[in-house]
């Protein structure tokens, strides 16, 4: 563990100097995601000025649940969402190869290796967000409550990586990850809404072997109508199972990897 | 070190006919063909021993070396470096091998050499004072020191695949693989890194496997050379056996006096005789001839003409090679355990 933590803060140190290189898409990168949080906060203004309620919340609890959801994604994108995006590429150019000879898990490498330290203004700008909504919210939150919303948003953040790298996972056998990949940024739209307004089969699936609602919406329910340790047991279980199923998939995948040719 | 016993690997490659109708059909009907990269390879590589892995193109030179390293799983046979299955992966396995790609880089391209080669200690675990050492060990032998803090990409392709080779040998490697170490490389820093490599090999004694189109690369670094046709393994011997087995031929040159009279050659080399004149000028004559006619025919020239001197040569090895691996039928060269090398 202290190994791979020592490993992660390598991975943080290039990102860094790599990162002020290029100033331009550092900046850039701020803008876009600035752009991103003022539509998604505009787009909950314009429905709750024809509803007081939306999913059983009000205004204000659903902007805790939307700037959550900012931190997830901001989160996702620093961390994990560069290494996710060169992962089709690696796999069909065969750039594995390098990885699959080291002395370290080849998952942990590829999933961390490149910190986007140009999204890292972002996961403040996200954090800020969130305190904002936070603070804004009329009803009394204790501490632990809130320190528990922010590990299940970081858990959020995991439970997102891992679903969007089982959409990825395949272009080992498809050699192309367009399709899927598209696939997810579809589905994961139904991250960005409250579970509630979902029901019947959908939600069935969105709880479970498509956990989108464990991500955003369930950690901020648990915050919002106090701990239940039912619902909290099943975010953690469905996380920690989505874990040992998305890499047992992987070191299937690496099973059928066939480099490319010199 | 490395055991091989009748490794196989098999790709299952699709087929599309040309054009839109043929990308159409293979949208619905989806052809495939079996294509056996290696063949059941079966060899050995003791400690200290580099061993060259030759053949043309798509001969599957780099397949039978993934394997071996552990990239990609065989479709049958065994193997086992340093005692482990490579596809297996096990840590300690990953500790004590290296792979060396000529056309793919290790190194963070943005990042100055010194920064890699830190975070590949904390990989290999490697303790501080025992990479300060390697780390100047290979930094004076391959002449880089100075270049340790400079980007990657700023540096030339020679340099490159000097810090390149110090990335794979910071952990004191016991097996490393070598695929066109010199690729691309001028012939300075080809000679560099072929003299670090026998260097190495002498304080180390790693086995090591090198595949390259590079003759020089074969014949100054390895003793025994695996030939690899197809998929399969033709040869497994000395480097000198295959030119004893192989190279059935020798070049007769004659450096002739001047204004020597002209004679008919044909009359001379006689008829039926699988002699081939390579040469025919007014001072100087090159003749290939079998290697059993030599002493035969170098008499009869040396009688009959005006010689100033004779030298007779082996072939050039690369051209001995390049005849067996483009040779094909069963009769081009004998099988691999008829010339089966050191353990």
């Amino acid at each position: 563990m202290l190994r791979h933590l020592r490993l992660y803060l390598h991975f943080l140190r290039f990102s860094f100097s790599r990162a002020m290189e290029f100033r331009l898409d550092f900046f850039f990168r701020v803008v876009m995601d600035a752009a991103f949080y003022a539509v998604q906060i505009a787009f909950f203004g314009v429905i709750y000025r024809h509803t007081v309620l939306l999913g059983g919340w009000n205004h204000d609890q659903a902007l805790v649940f939307v700037c959550g959801f900012f931190l997830i994604d901001a989160l996702h994108m620093t961390v994990f969402a560069n290494n996710l995006w060169w992962l089709p590429i690696f796999v069909n150019k065969g750039d594995l190869d390098y990885y699959l000879v080291r002395p370290v898990s080849p998952l942990f490498f590829l999933s961390l290796r490149d910190f986007a330290a140009n999204s890292f203004l972002n996961l403040l700008l996200a954090g800020a967000l969130l305190a904002w909504s936070l603070l804004r919210l009329p009803q009394h939150l204790e501490p632990g409550a809130i320190l528990l919303y922010l590990a299940l948003l970081v858990n959020g953040a995991f439970l997102y990586y891992l679903v969007h790298l089982a959409f990825l996972i395949p272009v080992f056998w498809l050699h192309s990850a367009r399709g899927l990949g598209d696939a997810f940024y579809t589905l994961e739209k139904y991250a960005e809404k409250p579970d509630r307004i979902y029901s019947g089969w959908l939600r069935r699936l969105l709880v479970s072997v498509m956990p989108f609602s464990l991500i955003a919406s369930f950690p901020a329910g648990l915050l919002l109508e106090g701990l239940q340790v039912k619902v909290l047991l099943h975010v953690l279980g469905v996380t920690a199972l989505a874990f040992l199923v998305v890499r047992a998939f992987f070191r299937l995948a690496l099973r059928t990897y066939s480099s490319a040719s010199s | 070190m490395i055991h091989v016993q009748g490794l196989s690997k098999e790709f299952r490659v699709h087929k599309k006919q040309e054009g839109l109708l043929g990308s159409l059909r293979s949208l619905v009907r989806r052809q495939s063909v079996v294509k056996q990269a290696v063949k059941a390879a079966t060899f050995h590589v003791g400690e200290g021993e580099i061993v060259g892995l030759v053949g043309a193109n798509g001969a599957g030179k780099t397949t039978l070396v993934k394997m071996l390293a552990g990239i990609i799983h065989p479709s049958g046979g065994d193997a086992r470096v340093l005692g482990h299955r490579p596809w297996e992966r096990a840590r300690d396995f990953q500790r004590g091998i290296a792979l060396i790609m000529g056309q793919k880089a290790q190194l963070w391209w943005d990042l100055p050499a010194a920064d890699c080669f830190l975070l590949l200690k904390e990989i290999y675990q490697i303790p501080e004072e025992r990479y300060r050492q390697t780390l100047a060990f290979l930094t004076e032998t391959l002449q880089v020191k100075g270049e340790l803090n400079i980007q990657i990409r700023r540096l030339s392709l020679g340099e490159r695949m000097k810090m390149e080779l110090i990335a794979a040998l910071l952990h004191q490697p016991r097996v490393v693989f070598l695929d066109e170490p010199t690729i691309g490389l001028d012939l300075s820093a080809q000679r560099s890194i072929r003299e670090f490599l026998l260097g190495y090999r002498e304080e180390h004694r790693p086995a090591m496997i090198l595949t390259s189109h590079y003759m020089e690369d074969i014949e100054r670094l390895c003793e025994r050379i695996l030939i690899i046709r197809e998929g399969e393994l033709v040869f497994d011997g000395p480097l000198a056996e295959v030119m004893r087995t192989h190279a059935r031929h020798k070049v007769i040159s004659l450096q002739l006096k001047p204004g020597a009279s002209p004679v008919s050659l044909k009359r001379l080399l006689g008829v039926g005789l699988d002699v081939e004149l390579l040469e025919e000028g007014p001072e100087r004559i090159r003749i290939q001839a079998p290697r059993d006619e030599v002493p035969n025919l170098a008499g009869r020239l040396v009688s009959e003409l005006q010689v100033h001197d004779l030298a007779v040569e082996e072939m050039d090895i690369g051209t001995v090679i390049e005849g067996l691996l483009h040779a094909r039928g069963a009769s081009a060269a004998p099988s691999a355990e008829a010339g089966q090398g050191a353990a």
